[in-house]
């Protein structure tokens, strides 16, 4: 089996003189075991491997993917990239990047975690599930307990000299807990990702999805009000994915981006700062370089609530033309596509005030700790959202009720111009972070 | 795909430590995806995906293993990794591994592989002109055209063999209008399982007419109201809404693990009874049909509601067995690597008797969904939302203004119960559904449905 370094580099020899080769190469070993009632529920090992070719000819841009492919085949997907590259429309702004040097990041591959053996995953597994059903006499089932690590190797080498190779881990646990009282069930979710199972703690993850699931029994549906809002690190996380297709260069290009016009703007309050920094080691989405080989750097997105810029790639970066330069953000979904702005770490930065500050502040209000449909129920091209919420009354600086079936709406200017106080306790979760934050105002939808 | 002997062989590895049952699903996905964007056919792409599975399975307890490496030394590999999930240390048997046939129930009469990619891309070029032409005030066109063919092979200890083929083709219009400060986006996108004579049905002009015309309606929006009212929903939409509020609490997976608002509820009432309601993969050319499902189990339509009335679950093989019930041919993976769970094929709520005109004008307040940008469950506490891209205001019994920004809210068993209108018009939505991490492709049907009080979650008064 030929190593991705050969991989990339046979693809890239099948180039020919008038064309532009770019192949990306990538293998991974992933494992998950959840366990269910005392027993090992599901384990899944999976070994993945394969080849994406980028073909860039008289401007115009082919794309082809190989599942496990020989030498061969990886020369055959330049091939069949060619064919499709011809049906493409030529644009001028298409082009691979010049190779750049990108430092190392050593630290986001971890050799104890790598080397942790099934049985031991197993067995945490089964602790996990057994600690989590141990700890609330109204927890006594779980949705999910479940422990995963992934060993992940990416190469890319292009005409235009890249040739770049780097390794990873990750390890996380995700638990789901049931809370029952009377004919009530309420759900509690926690999470954590971290480098390696190795330095992975559970318990705290198991503790957090009891707390949050016990903590909604007896939840009602409140009446339809404009109030204040704290949106805890879950429920604000949901709303960074929205945020980073409106910051993404391409969409503003092509007219899909509410913040297009707003360059050097106030947007937001002067409270909120958002960046995006691959090199940022605590963040999962820490890497060395990008899905072209473009090192990896910080993006101060908004400053103080001024927007600065957006997420570029080589393309957006060409086609916005002046000085603008790639910041390092060209993402991929994996082999099967070709890579489009993305975010690395992207996460809002944290502020000075504690949680129990943030609360006191938000009188009347109402704490936040999941919203659902954000997918269906917020607009990045326009910037409306109307999600659902679950949460607590917030009522003498404390989290007091419980309260369910409602939603909560808004656009995410007025959101972002109404921030009127960041938390301290910035927390990753996948590769966006945040910590708590307080809106002023939203309206809340209920009876 | 594979020969018998290294299948069985690969089988009865995976069965060193015995189980129920072993499994060995093998894939083969050739895909072609265009996406003209801005004018412009900006990436043609092409894949070649192939990769095997092995499962062993004892009780609800399953080990999984996959690789994209076809192999003996990868599928062995593969099965003793997937074996090292149970602890027995009898092994288990093979039955002599025998073809089942299938009705064809996704047969294509024009394969989309044997279409030039130039005439691919002319679909687009309509979408894009037509979206255009629509309105001076569209600005943006999105076009992606996608066909696929899968063909699976699915084996299993007990004797199972099925070689089956999936075609499917779909034509997505996502189109962006402005007025002023105002942006708009509208989007639709039919699929199937077919061949390119799926196009001749559902005209890729006629998507992107449909997308266009809905960002330009939705320009003169006003934001949508917030609190509980009548919610008058558009045949096609509420399958969606079924598909949330009752397909997935119903899935044997969620009332296994005590995570769902209907564990225990069959022979109940848990919804009006003007709620009829299937889930059916033996729809022709359906987006969520098969002969087979990704364990090998035949494909049914399986009654979830009479009269209002529940009548059962979706299950696997896994959760049926621990049940004691017949499975009902939901097992279903993304692909060869993921392991197979509980899922919904084409869930629908069948046509009642009331015209859907009258359905309106008998409606003096409230809202009209037309439509819609999917939706969420959490199956164990029936809380749903869903989202609503195209809407209106229902006054006097007529639709008048367009209202943006609103997400529907509601518990499964009272909104269910508290639908107090069903028309006679049935429509179709196709999507992509997601669970644990895995996508499938669902298809969802209604006629026009009022429900007589639910939370519309917008902003205005």
């Amino acid at each position: 089996m030929p190593d991705l370094g050969e991989l990339v580099r046979a693809a890239v020899s099948a180039a020919e003189h008038d064309e532009q080769v770019e192949a990306y190469a990538e293998e991974g070993r992933q494992t998950e075991v959840s366990a269910l009632r005392g027993e090992v529920e599901g384990m899944t090992f999976a070994e993945s491997r394969g080849l994406g070719v980028r073909v860039i000819r008289d401007g115009r841009l082919g794309y082809a993917w190989a599942a496990d492919p020989s030498l061969d085949e990886a020369q055959e997907a330049v091939w069949r990239a060619r064919d499709n590259a011809a049906l493409a429309e030529p644009d001028e702004h298409n082009g691979l990047p010049e190779a750049e040097s990108s430092s190392p990041m050593p630290e986001i591959f971890r050799e104890e975690s790598a080397s942790v053996t099934a049985d031991d995953k197993v067995a945490m597994a089964l602790d996990l599930e057994r600690y989590t059903v141990s700890r609330d006499p109204r927890v006594t089932k779980i949705d999910l307990a479940q422990v995963g690590d992934a060993v992940s190797r990416v190469a890319i080498a292009s005409t235009t000299g890249v040739d770049v190779e780097y390794a990873r881990t990750d390890a996380w646990v995700v638990v789901v807990t049931l809370a029952v009282e009377g004919q009530e069930t309420q759900t509690g979710f926690s999470y954590t990702i971290t480098r390696g199972l190795d330095t992975l703690t559970w318990e705290p993850v198991a503790d957090e999805a009891v707390d949050r699931a016990v903590a909604m029994l007896g939840a009602t549906k409140p009446s339809t009000a404009k109030v204040p809002v704290v949106l805890d690190p879950f429920a604000a996380s949901n709303f960074l994915g929205v945020l980073a297709g409106a910051l993404n260069a391409e969409n503003v290009l092509k007219g899909r981006s509410l913040f297009a016009d707003m360059v050097g703007q106030a947007v937001g309050s002067s409270a909120f700062t958002l960046v995006d920094d691959g090199r940022r080691l605590d963040g999962p989405g820490a890497c060395p370089f990008d899905g072209e080989g473009i090192p990896s750097g910080r993006t101060e997105l908004f400053t103080g609530g001024r927007l600065n810029g957006f997420l570029h790639d080589t393309y957006t970066a060409r086609r916005t033309g002046g000085a603008q330069r790639s910041t390092g953000n060209a993402k991929r979904g994996g082999y099967r596509s070709a890579p489009g702005v993305g975010t690395s770490n992207f996460f809002v930065d944290a502020g000075e005030l504690s949680f129990d500050e943030l609360l006191a502040k938000a009188e009347g209000g109402v704490l936040i700790r999941d919203v659902s449909g954000v997918h269906s129920g917020a607009n990045p091209i326009s910037g409306e959202f109307s999600v659902g919420a679950t949460g607590l009354r917030i009522a003498e600086g404390h989290a007091t009720e419980p309260l369910r079936e409602m939603t909560i709406a808004s656009t995410l200017p007025e959101m972002l111009a109404s921030v009127s106080g960041v938390g301290n306790d910035l927390r990753f979760f996948s590769s966006v972070g945040t910590p708590s934050i307080l809106i002023g105002e939203m309206t809340l939808a209920g009876v | 795909m594979l020969e018998r002997d290294l299948v069985a062989e690969v089988l009865t590895a995976a069965r060193r430590k015995g189980g129920d049952f072993a499994e060995v699903f093998v894939e083969e996905r050739s895909s072609t995806s265009i996406r003209l964007d801005d004018g412009k056919v900006e990436e043609l792409t092409t894949g070649l995906d192939r990769g095997a599975g092995v499962r062993v399975a004892q009780g609800t307890t399953y080990g999984y293993a996959y690789s994209n490496r076809l192999d003996r030394d990868a599928l062995l590999e593969a099965a003793a990794a997937a074996s090292a999930a149970l602890r027995g240390s009898a092994s288990g048997s093979i039955v002599d591994l025998t073809d089942r046939f299938g009705p064809g129930t996704n047969r294509a009469e024009r394969a989309a592989g044997s279409v030039a990619a130039a005439d691919k891309v002319a679909w687009l070029r309509e979408v894009d002109e037509v979206a255009r032409g629509t309105s001076s005030e569209v600005v943006q066109v999105t076009g992606i055209y996608f066909d696929s063919l899968q063909r699976r092979l699915i084996a299993a200890s007990d004797g199972r063999w099925i070689d089956e083929e999936r075609p499917r083709i779909r034509v997505v219009a996502q189109v962006v209008a402005k007025r002023g400060d105002v942006i708009q986006t509208g989007w639709d996108g039919p699929a199937a399982c077919a061949g390119v004579e799926f196009l001749d049905a559902h005209p890729p002009r006629v998507t992107a007419g449909r997308a266009a015309s809905r960002a330009v309606a939705m320009l003169a929006s006003i934001p949508a109201p917030a609190g509980e009212m009548p919610v008058v929903v558009a045949n096609g939409c509420g399958g969606v809404l079924f598909h949330e509020a009752v397909g997935h609490p119903l899935e044997a997976d969620a009332i296994d693990k005590e995570a769902s608002v209907y564990r225990g509820l069959i022979g109940e009432r848990c919804a009006s009874e003007l709620i009829d309601g299937v889930d059916d993969a033996t729809i022709p050319n359906g987006w969520g049909s098969y002969d087979f499902d990704d364990e090998g189990e035949p494909a049914q339509r399986t009654e979830l509601f009479r009269e209002g009335v529940l009548i059962g679950f979706l299950q696997d093989r896994l959760r049926a067995a621990k049940m004691s019930v017949q499975p009902t041919g939901n097992g279903r993976r993304e692909s060869y690597a993921h392991p197979p769970i509980v899922r919904m094929t084409n869930t629908n709520i069948l046509p009642g008797k009331e015209d859907p005109d009258e359905v309106i004008r008998s409606t003096p307040r409230g809202v009209y969904v037309r439509g819609l940008g999917g939706g969420q469950v959490n199956p164990a506490t029936g809380d749903f939302v869903f989202g609503v891209s195209e809407g209106y205001l229902i006054e006097n019994g007529e639709v008048t203004t367009a209202v943006r920004g609103a997400n529907l809210i509601g518990r499964a068993i009272e909104v269910m119960s508290s639908v107090d209108a069903v028309g006679s018009d049935f429509e179709t939505w196709e999507g992509v559904c997601g669970k644990d991490g895995q996508g499938a492709p669902v298809g969802s049907g209604s006629p026009t449905l009022r429900i007589g009080k639910i939370t519309v979650g917008g902003t205005g008064a």
